[in-house]
């Protein structure tokens, strides 16, 4: 029970060499993200790096909110996380009405489509 | 002082690069293995140097476990955009997400790590899931291999690892030269008087701990505020006869990452919630509308459907 309670203790404060490491990660992430979203031709595995690149984002934003000792970051991590949602409902309904009208998931096929 | 000379930087950059370019995945020759071990000594080449700086600067190491998860994340990430089957992409994606967790928690964030989890790997990667198994083709028979061809081969592999990497050269630069300029943490946003917003929380606690005398309550002023010292650590209490008496507050009772995170999302952004949940809203009208499929019907079908429908309902027991 006391064990529970003292969890509560604020955390010591981080430095920013210890910050730089996770923002590393966080940009090194993000990167890979793009590469994946132009390199691939797999319309579900473009939307997946699009996912990445959130999560770098994610990362990032939990890291600072630590170096700050701020609340704001990981508040903030749950409206990447609605959008994050929102964009994969709207993006996977997309992909299955592609899918439907060229039975092919490959974004190639419609490299004709211009605004 | 310079955190990681600029020269070395864009060496382990363009190593990278080259790494990572390898191991896209392309028809003939493929050689993923080396490409992942050029981009991977790329990367620990720059973890290390920070490293050094940071224990040479006397700043104390990360946690362990953040070089077990980053490298588990960023190595999940790599295969995900380079194996060819989708399936694997996306549990990969998930290996990346729990990795990612894991950095979450070391960096005293239980409450998304946990999020994290229930709602990407348990719900969006589902999901994805899906949708391949759904809009994947089954191999014809005199295909033996289901791979697809837009699964094989990557779409400019060297113009895009060059974008990508150009990017991520001009951000660990901005990264690694602004880091010297940042503002020290505060730590002021959090104020210690969190914990008079919780009377319900240092009552239970109190009364676990057995500071409550029966019949006691914790004493709140005439604006329903619990007059609670956090320098002092005291709290005052109504006893059952009335009185009222200053009593020390439980050891180590103090605010957790789940009531801080509630107490900024509901405090702070009250609006923004509300607007999350009509993005969500939108999008599932939007899914729904997008996905549904239109069953165009003639006459003849319709007649048809009718009397199929009317067989049913009168020849059927149910």
């Amino acid at each position: 029970m006391t064990a529970l309670l003292a969890q509560s203790a604020l955390p010591a404060a981080m430095g920013s060499g210890v910050l730089a490491h996770y923002l590393f990660v966080s940009v090194v992430m993000f990167a890979i993200g793009v590469i994946g979203f132009l390199t691939r031709r797999n319309l579900i595995i473009m939307f997946l790096c699009t996912e990445l690149m959130f999560q770098a984002a994610g990362i990032a934003l939990v890291a600072f909110s630590r170096y700050h000792l701020n609340m704001d970051g990981q508040t903030f991590v749950i409206f990447v996380l609605t959008v994050a949602a929102a964009e994969a409902a709207m993006a996977l309904a997309l992909v299955v009405l592609l899918f439907r009208r060229s039975e092919s998931l490959d974004a190639e096929g419609w490299s004709e489509m211009r605004g | 002082m310079e955190v990681i000379h600029p020269v070395i930087l864009y060496v382990a950059v363009a190593l990278g690069a080259i790494g990572v370019g390898l191991s896209l995945p392309r028809r003939g020759v493929n050689p993923q293995a080396i490409g992942a071990v050029i981009a991977a000594s790329a990367g620990g080449l720059v973890i290390l140097l920070l490293s050094l700086h940071t224990s040479r600067s006397g700043e104390g190491l990360p946690n362990p476990f953040f070089y077990v998860f980053s490298v588990i994340a960023l190595g999940a990430s790599l295969r995900m955009i380079t194996h060819p089957r989708p399936v694997y992409a996306a549990l990969f994606f998930i290996m990346t997400i729990i990795s990612s967790a894991g950095l979450y928690l070391i960096l005293a964030a239980e409450f998304m790590a946990f999020a994290l989890i229930i709602v990407y790997a348990g719900a969006i990667l589902i999901t994805y899931l899906f949708v391949i198994m759904m809009a994947t083709q089954s191999p014809t028979l005199e295909q033996n291999e289901s791979l697809q061809d837009y699964d094989t081969t990557s779409r400019e592999p060297i113009a895009a690892t060059l974008a990508g990497f150009v990017l991520l050269a001009v951000l660990t630069s901005m990264l690694f030269t602004g880091l010297t300029s940042l503002p020290a943490p505060s730590g002021q946003s959090i104020e210690p008087g969190l914990l008079v917003e919780l009377p319900g929380k240092v009552e239970r606690a109190m009364r676990r701990a057995g500071a409550l005398p029966p019949g006691a309550s914790v004493a709140t002023d005439d604006a329903g505020r619990m007059l609670l010292d956090p320098a002092a650590g005291t709290v005052t209490i109504s006893t059952a006869a009335g009185g009222r008496e200053v009593v020390e507050l439980p050891a180590g009772l103090g605010v957790g990452n789940v009531e801080r995170v509630g107490m900024s999302l509901l405090g702070d952004y009250p609006g923004l919630i509300e607007i999350a949940g009509i993005i969500l809203l939108m999008a599932m009208l939007g899914a729904i509308v997008l996905a549904r499929r239109k069953v165009m019907a003639d006459d003849e079908d319709r007649a048809a459907m009718a009397a199929k429908i009317a067989r049913r309902g009168t020849g059927g027991g149910l």
